[in-house]
C-alpha cells in the first residue's frame, strides 16, 4: 500500500486547551455505526460456508490463525511504540511515530482477509459462548478502528480520547485472537 | 487543525475490504477452496420453489467452511458404518450412514422438521448437502463422529456414536409419501413422513418388520446405508 502518504499525525500526549468532546462523541457514533452494520450483516448474510482460501497453508483456519497472530506481534509493537510516544518508557528517535503508523496500517490490513473470512463463509454465530464473544469481538474491533482513525485526524480532541481509542482497539483484538488462535493451537 | 493521512487509511482498509469481498463472490464455489474436500454439484433451482414447507430452508451454499478436527486427522471412516444420536440442546436427532466413499444423512425432530443429506467422504471428514443446498459436515473423531448441520437456517451441532442395528437409519417411500427414522441404540425412534408440503410425526416402524401403512398405502422401509440415491 505504497499509496498512503507517510505523514501522518503525531500523537501529542496532552493537549492544550481548547479541546473538544463533540468530535470524539461523532467519531464514537461512527465507529459504533460501523460495528452494529458488521454485525447485522453478518448475521443477515447466509454463511457460504468457504471463502477463497490463501494458498500456502494446510488449512483456511491455519492460515487464518497465522495471518491473526502477526496482527498480534504488530499489535505489541503498537503498543511499546505507543507507550515511547506518551513518554512512558524511554523510547527515543525519529523512528518511533513512523514504526507506530506503519506497523499499525500493516496489522489492520493482514487483519482484513481474515475479517473477510469470518463474515463472508462463517458469518456472526451464537451457537456456544466463545463464539458469540469471538462475533461480537469481531465487529467491535473494525468499529474501534474506524473510532481511533477519526479521532486521529483531529488535534483538538481531548488527551484522553487516542489512548482510549488505541486501547479499545488493542483489547478487541486479543479478546479475538483468544477466541479464536488461542483456541485453534491449544484446546 | 486536520490530519488527513487517518482517513486515507480508514479509505485503503474500507477498499481492502471490499477488492476482498469482491474477489470471494467472483470466485466459484467448488473450484477455488482448494483444501476442501469436493462437494455434489448444487441440485437444479427447482426444489426452493416450496419454501414453505418445513424442509430445510438453508443457503445454496458451497463448499464446507474448514471446521477443522485436528484429531480426527488420521483416522479415517470404516468402508460401512452408521452413527445415530440426539443433536446437541434437544434440537431432534440425526444419523449418518456411510458406504465407502458415498454418505448420507437424516435430521429430523420428530415432529414436522427434516432433512436429508448426501455427499462424499474424504478421510475422515465428511460434507453433505441437502437437495435445498443446506449443510452438514461432520468429521471422525476416534469412534464417534462430530459435526453440525443447517436446517431451516438454524445451526445445529452434534455428536454421535455408532449405532448397531437394530438401531440405524430407515427410509421408505411411497407414491407421494416419503418416510426417515433414527432408530437410537435405546431403542426409541425419531421419525417424520412427508407427503408432498406436509409433515408429521412418522408411524411407529418395528425395525424386524419394517412394514407401515400410509393412507392406505403399504410401504417398505429399508436401512440407509450411505450409497442411496435420496
Amino acid at each position: 500500500m505504497a499509496s498512503i502518504p507517510a505523514p501522518a499525525p503525531e500523537a501529542a500526549p496532552a493537549q492544550p486547551s481548547g479541546t473538544k468532546i463533540g468530535p470524539v462523541v461523532i467519531a464514537f457514533a461512527v465507529g459504533t455505526v460501523v460495528s452494529i452494520a458488521l454485525g447485522v450483516y453478518g448475521r443477515l448474510h447466509t454463511p457460504t460456508g468457504y471463502a477463497v482460501n490463501i494458498s500456502g497453508f494446510s488449512t483456511g483456519p491455519a492460515a487464518k490463525a497465522f495471518l491473526a497472530t502477526i496482527v498480534i506481534i504488530l499489535a505489541i509493537v503498537q503498543t511499546v511504540t505507543a507507550m515511547g510516544i506518551y513518554g512512558r518508557i524511554p523510547l527515543h528517535g525519529a523512528w518511533v511515530n513512523p514504526v507506530h503508523r506503519w506497523s499499525g496500517r500493516l496489522a489492520v490490513l493482514i487483519s482484513v482477509p481474515v475479517a473477510v473470512h469470518c463474515l463472508y463463509a462463517l458469518g456472526f454465530q451464537a451457537y456456544d459462548g466463545r463464539v458469540i464473544a469471538h462475533s461480537i469481538f469481531g465487529c467491535f474491533l473494525y468499529g474501534a478502528f474506524v473510532f481511533k482513525m477519526l479521532i486521529l485526524t483531529r488535534d483538538d480532541a481531548p488527551g484522553w480520547a487516542l489512548p482510549l481509542a488505541g486501547g479499545l482497539v488493542l483489547t478487541g483484538l486479543t479478546a479475538l485472537w483468544i477466541t479464536a488462535v488461542a483456541y485453534f493451537f491449544f484446546v | 487543525m486536520k490530519h488527513r493521512s487517518p482517513l486515507i487509511t480508514l479509505v485503503a482498509v474500507a477498499l481492502a475490504f471490499a477488492i476482498m469481498f469482491t474477489v470471494n463472490m467472483l470466485a466459484s464455489p467448488p473450484g477455488n477452496s482448494s483444501a476442501e474436500p469436493p462437494s455434489p454439484p448444487a441440485p437444479p433451482a427447482t426444489t426452493a420453489a416450496n419454501s414453505t414447507s418445513p424442509s430445510p430452508a438453508g443457503p445454496p451454499a458451497a463448499s464446507p467452511s474448514p471446521t477443522a478436527s485436528k484429531s480426527a486427522e488420521d483416522s479415517k471412516f470404516p468402508q460401512k458404518v452408521v452413527y445415530a444420536g440426539r443433536a446437541e440442546e434437544g434440537a431432534g436427532a440425526i444419523a449418518v450412514a456411510v458406504l465407502g466413499t458415498k454418505s448420507a444423512a437424516y435430521f429430523c425432530d420428530g415432529r414436522s422438521v427434516e432433512a436429508w443429506y448426501r455427499g462424499p467422504v474424504a478421510g475422515a471428514d465428511i460434507s453433505l448437502k441437502s437437495k435445498k443446498g443446506a449443510i452438514l459436515q461432520a468429521s471422525l473423531d476416534s469412534d464417534h463422529v462430530k459435526g453440525w448441520l443447517r436446517v431451516k437456517n438454524e445451526r445445529i451441532r452434534f455428536e454421535i456414536d455408532e449405532a448397531k442395528k437394530p438401531a440405524g437409519l430407515y427410509r421408505a417411500r411411497g407414491s407421494k409419501t416419503t418416510i426417515g427414522w433414527i432408530v437410537l441404540e435405546d431403542g426409541s425412534e425419531v421419525g417424520v413422513q412427508r407427503t408432498g408440503e406436509d409433515s408429521a410425526p412418522a408411524p411407529k416402524l418395528n425395525p424386524d418388520s419394517p412394514q407401515v401403512t400410509v393412507n392406505g398405502e403399504q410401504l417398505d422401509a429399508a436401512p440407509v446405508t450411505g450409497d442411496e440415491d435420496l
